[in-house]
């Protein structure tokens, strides 16, 4: 009897696999098969994994298999792909082998945004595209100042990687609870600081998650480009800078352009107080991004910073009661999220009919349409806007009616700027997580103080946070001069940075703590 | 023990041999890999400091003192409520005593972050709590918010009672009852006798369990993990394994968690793990249960009732979610709207169903090598008189010690590393693309304590004069050990092997590092994406969660039924 009972799983399973579509990710052997390496998430695998089959029957004649790993985020992805060529250089030269004697598991990358791919672009393992089909696809390089598509280096004709949709970065929030605590909903950034959001606001770690990382950094860049706004002579500075004026011969130039990095200077520090308001007022810090919108659907928070499909894609899920995304205006960047392919991969053919199906209409119209309209997914909309500019035009059965080309027409993020991402999430590490008890345990004394105006002095106190943008600027530079010298061991300099970083903000929560304590 | 002086025998030492092989290979070296990422440089150059760094860095330390408090915290709940649960259970007899004695085995069919993800529902802001108490209405209130640490103890006590219960209820039924009537006899009171005879005999049972539960729940991953609670070393750790290209630090961490955990080990063992006297100790009779019967049976029912309430708990939170329509629990005690599809979606999903049969493959193989090599350190622990037994001991403890995680990542590593040394290496010792031989050996070597320390414990239970005396009367080696020393020890051994089994299926952390290839996914992996998936991701995972329970259900009343009266005797399932 027990014997039957332990042999009706199985048979459960195999007739529930009789019933069941085929899916689509495991067609029988012999089909050619692409290791594709990426931080999607199922709907969007399955989705692609039965189009590009079908789509690469009709125009190669055979179908085609979709082998997808998943080693994380897109911080991660970065990360494993580091290690895995690092491990293949020649110890010396830091020469890669032949393409053809390198042992590479995974064809080619696909999604973790622009910031990935120039990572992986500068460790010189993405491969040139076919140009025409790019080309064809995407008729302008760069949007507002963003790159769609990347030459491999200025000046050269070979393409390394090439958006296949657009994303941009806003606030996920739930308006039913908002209602329940009576708080407005919110239009800008600014508005995930008020206090009586503490506790009620999701976040993910930006150690992780690289698309939270970029969107913490719309709030920087927008404080940034204000106070260079703000500045007086900011019109004479850009015409002098357009003219690359010399600051050594010219007196305006070296006076004005001392002013406006004094202004980037004192932006960057509002924008990451600001960012520090918002840290301090979030309920934890996910390595998952797509908890963040989960949870506010959920009503555990009430807001949380999101790229826009996660958050559209839990309102077509919940409703628009329970969760809305904006993107606040003029403060949001619009970025590509490309595709590449890898140094050796072993189906370089198959990796570039994968590219041509991605940026071909029927991929294209995939990311936008509604779930079960002819040409759109069959089980979940994805809510993402395609890189093709031309798909605007009708919008027919769209999930969203969403034009980031035109959003994107006034403020985008800045290449230069993005740059120090990496030091800046590492801040962000120290300052918001490993000092999150001591952040939360003053945080909550200043909350607690009774007279408002005292206490509006001890907030704007702690977001005016004791790190310079001079600070990791020096920090950048003496890494760069360390590095140089071989012997010297930069994974102990890194880790003891970090931890001298925190150190720092953690007696400034303290001494915070200490004067709101004195009531 | 009477045999310290005897010459070590050829076959213990040929079968010592083995076993240091394979531990050499499957574990030291492993371990290797990460230590030498602690102790050495980038520039190859033997270093202290980034092991002085974890002590000088307050976030490192307070992630020490917060899974040392954590550990401690849950060994002592899971010791309280095992210790009473074991005694009527095992001492007294009443109407339901049988099935509710199953119930509290209930956390064993559950993967404690599937659990999770139910108790994040139950949990939640204006989730089934708060609505039934009537606070989902307006702002509801954030339960997860303000007691997060007193959640991951409640969560980890009440997953991992049932590996002290089982190993307090077969050395309870191992005590010879004429030892207790004995003492009873000579005029001592039920409590003198609890704690000057039934407590010290138990010990290696205590021992078991609490060595088990202590280690487990100082490097417990997933249960944090889904909690948001970052500062653990096993999280810290986790965190750390993804910046292994630019930080030293997770090595460093891994050297001080293996120190603390040997030390919590070596303390636990001079505290409660002094030999006993073997031979005075394996019952010639049972212990014939108490009849209870009407009202008084209420008296030992309630505080089981209470605790088997407790511990399905999870399991009816994951039940109503795979049956929650997406979404609809909401602000209600009980969901909106029923659906079935999470379960039709679970069983056609291209990572779920292989998941199943993979996870079935991986665990099974992994049982058979974690028995096989279980009873062997076993044999050669207890009974041989190598002068290296101990060092044995210790090494077979030490998978317990090493997170999961890292022992996965070690693996890893020496794959990866094998591949550049070795271009023809065959495929299937490529973890990238065929983890099976990996996770499987993953999974042998993190359940391997468990087979060992059940089966030590049967073994220092049993006399040896029993297999003497079969050796005596002409009986070979072999024989002796297949009619006398084996079913002697059944009971612990099938003990073992059903932890062993159960745990390999629900194991996260080895599943997570080393399966990356869909195709090859194991259940545990399947699960944690698609819990991680925005929408219906939740609800499918719990639907795979409710199959798994089925599945493990079903293998552990396979084997109770199997075994039968034998292993109802003992453990009074």
């Amino acid at each position: 009897v027990i014997f039957a009972l332990v042999l009706v799983a199985p048979v459960i399973v195999r007739h529930a696999m009789g019933v069941g579509a085929s899916p689509a990710g495991h067609a029988p052997a012999g089909v050619p098969t692409l290791v594709v390496i990426n931080p999607h998430n199922q709907d969007i695998r399955r989705e692609f994994a039965a189009v590009f089959s079908q789509w690469h029957q009709k125009h190669y004649g055979t179908p085609a298999n979709l082998d997808y790993r998943n080693v994380g985020g897109s911080s991660d992805i970065i990360r494993a792909l580091q290690s895995l060529y690092e491990a293949n250089r020649d110890k010396t030269t830091k020469q890669l082998p032949p393409q053809s004697q390198i042992d590479v598991p995974y064809d080619v990358a696909w999604g973790g945004g622009d910031y990935t791919f120039n990572k992986l672009k500068g460790f010189g393992i993405l491969v040139p595209l076919d140009a025409g089909i790019v080309k064809a696809a995407i008729p302008i390089q760069s949007l507002s100042g963003v790159e769609l598509y990347s030459y491999e280096s200025p000046g050269s004709d070979h393409i390394v990687w090439a958006g296949v949709c657009l994303s941009s970065f806003g606030i996920v929030y739930n308006p039913d609870l908002l209602k329940s605590i009576e708080i407005p909903e919110p239009t800008r950034w600014d508005d995930l600081t008020a206090a009586a959001l503490h506790g009620r606001i999701a976040l993910a770690d930006p150690s992780h998650s690289g698309s939270a990382g970029v969107a913490y950094m719309m709030v920087l860049q927008r404080a940034m480009a204000d106070a260079e706004m703000g500045m007086k002579n900011y019109t004479r500075w850009q015409e002098l800078s357009k003219a690359k004026a010399d600051k050594t011969r010219d007196p305006e130039f070296k006076r004005l352009d001392s002013e406006h990095d004094k202004a980037l200077a004192a932006g960057w520090k509002t924008g990451m107080g600001r960012l520090l308001l918002i840290a301090a007022n979030a309920r934890y810090f996910t390595d998952s991004a797509e908890r963040v919108p989960t949870d506010v659907g959920n009503g555990d928070a009430a807001e949380g910073m999101a790229i826009d499909f996660y958050g559209r894609m839990e309102q077509s899920i919940v409703g628009d009661s329970r969760a809305r995304f904006i993107a606040p205006a003029n403060a949001t960047a619009v970025t590509p999220d490309p595709v590449g392919i890898l140094y050796g991969a072993k189906h370089s053919e198959l990796a570039r009919h994968f590219v041509e199906f991605l940026l071909s209409p029927e991929a294209q119209l995939l990311w936008i349409k509604k779930a079960g309209t002819p040409g759109g997914p069959v089980r979940q909309s994805l809510g993402r806007p395609p890189i093709r500019p031309e798909m605007y035009a009708d919008q027919i059965d769209w999930s969203d009616r969403v034009n980031p080309y035109a959003d994107a027409a006034r403020f985008n993020q800045r290449g230069a700027w993005m740059a120090m991402l990496g030091d800046v999430t590492k801040l962000w590490a120290a300052s918001w997580i490993d000092d999150r008890d001591e952040l939360q345990s003053a945080y909550q004394r200043i909350l607690a103080v009774p007279d408002a105006s005292r206490r509006q002095m001890l907030l704007d106190k702690l977001a005016n946070i004791p790190f310079e943008l001079s600070d990791l600027n020096k920090a950048a530079a003496e890494r760069k001069k360390l590095a140089a010298d071989k012997k010297n061991d930069m994974t102990f300099w890194e880790a003891k940075l970090r931890r001298d970083w925190a150190d720092k903000f953690r007696a400034f929560y303290q001494s915070l703590a200490d004067e709101a304590g004195k009531n | 023990m009477s045999s310290t002086d005897e010459k070590p025998a050829l076959r213990h030492r040929l079968l010592s041999v083995v076993i240091y092989a394979f531990f050499a290979l499957f574990l030291l070296l492993p371990i290797a890999f990460i230590l030498s990422g602690g102790f050495f440089s980038s520039t190859h150059e033997f270093t202290t400091a980034y092991l002085k760094l974890v002590f000088t860095d307050p976030v490192l330390l307070r992630g020490l003192l917060n899974s040392a408090m954590i550990a401690v915290s849950v060994t002592l709940l899971t010791v309280a409520v095992s210790l009473p649960m074991a005694i009527i259970t095992v001492r007294y007899s009443f109407t339901g005593r049988n099935l509710l004695s199953g119930l509290l085995l209930a956390p064993l069919i559950l993967p404690p972050f599937v659990g999770a993800i139910g108790v994040r529902f139950l949990l939640g802001r204006l989730g089934p709590l708060s609505a039934l108490l009537g606070m989902a209405g307006g702002a509801g209130f954030d339960w997860l918010g303000h007691a997060r640490f007193v959640g991951v103890v409640l969560l980890e006590a009440l997953s991992l009672y049932p590996v002290m219960l089982l190993n307090l209820q077969a050395a309870l039924a191992n005590i010879d009852p004429a030892m207790e009537q004995a003492a009873a006899n000579l005029g001592a009171s039920r409590g003198t006798i609890f704690r000057r005879i039934t407590l010290p005999l138990i010990r290696p049972g205590l021992f078991a369990g609490a060595t088990i539960v202590l280690i487990w729940s100082f490097t417990e991953l997933g249960t944090p993990l889904m909690f948001d609670i970052q500062k653990v070393t096993p999280v810290q750790v986790f965190y750390g394994l993804t910046e292994v290209a630019t930080s030293p630090m997770p090595y460093a961490l891994v050297v001080v968690v293996l120190l603390a955990s040997t030390v919590l080990y070596l303390i636990g063992k001079l505290v409660l793990g002094r030999p006993i006297d073997a031979a005075t100790t394996k019952a010639s009779t049972a212990w014939s249960p108490r009849k209870v019967t009407g009202r008084k049976a209420f008296f030992p029912a309630l505080p089981v009732i209470i605790v088997a309430i407790l511990a399905i708990l999870p399991h009816i939170m994951v039940v109503l979610t795979s049956l929650t329509a997406t979404g609809a629990w909401y602000r209600s005690v009980l969901p909106q709207h029923l659906t079935t599809n999470h379960f039709v979606q679970a069983l056609t999903d291209e990572l779920a169903v292989p998941s199943v049969f993979n996870s079935v493959k991986y665990a099974t193989l992994a049982t058979a090598v974690a028995v096989l090599m279980g009873l062997s350190c076993a044999i050669i622990i207890v009974r041989s008189t190598l002068r290296t037994r101990g060092v044995l001991d210790a090494l077979s403890m030490l998978p317990l010690a090493v997170p999961g995680l890292v022992m996965a990542f070690g693996y890893l590593a020496l794959s990866v590393e094998l591949k550049v040394y070795w271009k023809a290496m065959p495929v299937w010792l490529d973890v990238q693309e065929q983890p099976m031989i990996w996770l499987v050996i993953a999974y042998a070597m993190r359940r391997l304590p468990y087979v060992v320390r059940s089966a030590v414990a049967g073994l220092q239970q049993t006399p040896r004069d029993l297999e003497l005396a079969a050796a005596n009367l002409g009986a070979g080696r072999a024989r002796v050990l297949a009619r006398i020393t084996v079913p002697l020890i059944a009971a612990n051994l099938i003990a073992g092997a059903m932890l062993a089994f159960s745990f390999a299926l629900l194991e996260v952390s080895d599943s997570l590092v080393l399966a990356q290839k869909a195709a090859a996914y194991p259940i545990t992996r399947a699960i944690y994406d698609l819990a991680q998936k925005l929408g219906d991701g939740l609800y499918i995972a719990s639907a795979l969660g409710v199959w798994a329970m089925v599945l493990l259900a079903l293998t552990v009343l396979a084997t109770n039924s199997l075994l039968g009266r034998k292993l109802g005797a003992i453990f009074r399932i």
